[in-house]
């Protein structure tokens, strides 16, 4: 299945978008949680502070469905 | 306007805020606060102003380099409004000085700039029952939260991961606009106006620019606030 990664921030960096500025398309096998998905594209879990998908936050164990964007954030402690 | 009038303008006269951090963020919410008429807000910093800092931490000129923010702080606020009462407190927040230090607040604003920080205050608000208003900022990304368990996760529900070392350059603009953000979390929590960012994280990429507000559950195994019972 597809999902689409969106990055914000200096997560771009890391996940390299394809579709357009801030998005990456990414095939999966299917039933793959985020953590294994992210972890697939070689991208350091400590670099991903929060995701979600239809205004909800998601954790790390959240199975994307096809066709799914998911947003992913950096993490940010500054003041 | 509606709802605020002189019965809102006497809550906020006798409120008080504890302004955990006078950097980017506290800057930006204390000129706020301080102007709107907060009665008493205690500011709380360690650190002295660095060459660095002058991007974002308006509060401060070239000529306060090496001096203690709380304390210039606490003058300037006070000058912008000479009617409330503003203490300085220069000392760490960490978990031994932290419930001492929020004792007696009405609400708690987290400006700091790390996670270790923001986890003691976190504590420290939970178990003296505060409201903590969570936001942190780095290039043109900024997150807000109005935290007050177990009516809302705490930031230990939902912030886990540790920052990558190295936090990207600040323009002044991030944290300004989300030490406004706190402040308005404050005032409308004061004076019972409007609805606050309850169990909602903004997230605010500035670059796309792009602006999302999801929602956030408590974590049923947090080890900070699990053991609380929703009302
Ligand atoms: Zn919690």
């Amino acid at each position: 299945m597809t999902i689409y990664l969106r990055s914000g921030g200096k997560l771009r960096d890391q996940l390299k978008p394809d579709v357009d500025e801030y998005t990456r398309r990414v095939e999966v096998d299917g039933d793959l949680t985020l953590k294994e998905i992210l972890t697939t594209l070689g991208i350091p879990l400590a670099f991903v502070a929060f995701a979600f998908t239809d205004g909800m936050l998601r954790r790390l164990d959240y199975k994307p469905s096809d066709g799914e964007t998911i947003t992913l954030q950096p993490p940010v402690s500054g003041g | 306007m509606p709802g605020w009038g002189q019965k809102g303008q006497e809550r906020l006269a006798g409120a008080r805020v504890f302004l955990a951090g006078v950097g980017g963020l506290g800057c930006a919410a204390g000129v706020y606060l301080a102007t709107a008429g907060v009665g008493r807000m205690d500011v709380c910093d360690a650190d002295a102003v660095e060459r660095s800092n002058l991007n974002r931490q308006f509060l401060y000129t070239p000529r306060d380099v090496g001096r203690p923010k709380a304390e210039l702080a606490r003058d300037r606020l006070a000058a912008l409004n000479p009617s409330i009462e503003v203490s300085a407190l220069v000392t760490e927040i960490d978990h031994a000085t932290a419930p001492e230090l929020i004792a007696g607040a009405d609400i708690v604003l987290d400006c700091l700039d790390n996670l270790e920080t923001r986890f003691a205050l976190n504590r420290a608000c939970i178990a003296a029952r505060v409201p903590m208003v969570y936001a942190a900022a780095a290039d043109w990304t900024g997150y807000l939260s109005f935290l007050k368990p177990p009516e809302t996760p705490c930031l230990e529900c939902f912030v886990t991961r540790t920052p990558p070392p190295v936090e990207p350059a600040i323009p002044g603009c991030t944290p300004g606009t989300l030490g406004a953000l706190q402040a308005m979390e404050a005032l409308k929590y004061l004076t019972g106006i409007g609805n606050v960012f309850a169990g909602k994280l903004l997230v605010m990429d500035g670059a796309e620019p792009r602006f999302d507000v999801v929602a956030v559950d408590r974590d049923p195994s947090c080890a900070a606030c699990s053991k609380l019972k929703a009302k």
